[in-house]
């Protein structure tokens, strides 16, 4: 159990792409509680994927139940290993930040709702539909394993709604 | 080191930014916040530069003259130390759009309710849409809401706006994620 150190941006690590959990043992229970313990401690956070404090593993932690805006739709706290979004709908575009790029922000779209794939903490498969804000962070948390950051994804730059109409 | 600012102004067309940055490139400045844009026909570029040596507009000497030659405006200035940070400003950011059927009068109403307030403006652009016959003005704005001010308040003072000016408003909190 600790709150492990965020690693920022141009850490190489925040651009691998992560190897699968292969097996439930001590050590990824280990990881599980570090990440909870890091989203913890930073206050703020609604996840933390493992390659943030330096474990290029495929294990996200998610919870948005705290928040304002995920707070009247959500799953609780999340642990999901092994991830794998198997469905996606709609489209919802937020202002994201990450704790990994500090002091940039940008306009991102993604899924509006989800189908989500994954081992929980006592290595049991689930599957949850998750919408909104929820949706969101899975799908920002998601990318950390893959090794994308937001700012591979932002769709705008800042309000230009209707800049790119031709007159 | 100095920081200046960098203005270049002209006729849009393709190569502009690569003619600009291979001076910047040559002299060996840094470039650091900036931001560039079609405003009308016009290509707008604002840059944020900085040189390890130079400490004054004459350093640059002849440097942009070919540029200006091209048909480009050039305006340099020398900030002050400090100029170049950005301020941390502490609040909400907020999304102002306005918008309706073109008319004189639509802007300065509404930033005067914002400056009046110590709302700070961290963006603003506005475009003419629509067709010739039937133009629509569009402005957005972001703003960072100071601690004392509440999303409410400022759409409480939009809203009498809006019926003032004729024109339709919407407020919304676009406070970044952090995820």
């Amino acid at each position: 159990m600790a709150v492990r150190k965020i690693l920022c941006y141009p850490d190489p690590l925040l651009k691998m792409v992560c190897e699968p959990v292969a097996e439930l043992n001590q050590a990824c229970d280990t990881l599980a509680q570090d990440l909870l313990d890091t989203m913890l401690a930073s206050g703020h956070s609604v996840g933390v994927a493992a390659p943030q404090i330096g474990v290029s593993q495929r294990m996200v932690v998610v919870d948005v139940s705290n928040s304002k805006l995920g707070r009247n739709n959500n799953h609780g706290q999340l642990v999901m290993i092994n991830p794998e979004i198997l469905e996606q709908s709609g489209q919802k575009s937020m202002r994201e930040g990450c704790m990994s790029v500090p002091d940039y922000t940008g306009n991102v779209v993604r899924a509006e709702e989800i189908l989500v794939q994954f081992l929980d903490r006592r290595g049991d498969q689930q599957a949850i539909r998750a919408t909104g804000f929820e949706a969101v962070a899975i799908q920002h948390e998601l990318d950390h394993l893959d090794g994308l950051l937001f700012l591979d994804r932002v769709s705008s730059l800042k309000t230009d709604l209707f800049r790119r109409k031709k007159r | 080191m100095n920081h200046f600012a960098l203005t270049i102004i002209g006729r849009d067309h393709p190569g502009i930014v690569a003619r600009v940055t291979k001076v910047l490139f040559d002299l060996g400045c840094n470039i650091a916040d900036s931001s560039c844009t079609i405003l009308g026909g016009q290509f707008a570029m604002i840059l944020i530069i900085s040189h390890p040596r130079f400490s004054t507009r004459e350093s640059f000497g002849t440097a942009f003259e070919p540029i200006e030659q091209d048909g480009l405006s050039v305006f340099l200035r020398t900030l002050q130390a400090g100029g170049e940070a950005a301020p941390q400003l502490p609040g909400e950011l907020c999304l102002i759009s306005v918008y309706g059927s073109d008319k004189p009068g639509i802007v300065y109403p509404v930033v005067k309710e914002l400056g009046d307030r110590q709302i700070n403006i961290t963006d603003l652009n506005t475009q003419l849409v629509g067709s010739p016959e039937r133009p629509v003005y569009v402005m957005m704005i972001e703003a960072i809401l100071p601690p004392g001010i509440p999303l409410e308040k400022l759409a409480e003072v939009m809203a009498q706006l809006k019926d003032r000016l004729q024109v339709d408003i919407s407020v919304r909190d676009i406070t970044p994620v952090e995820l």
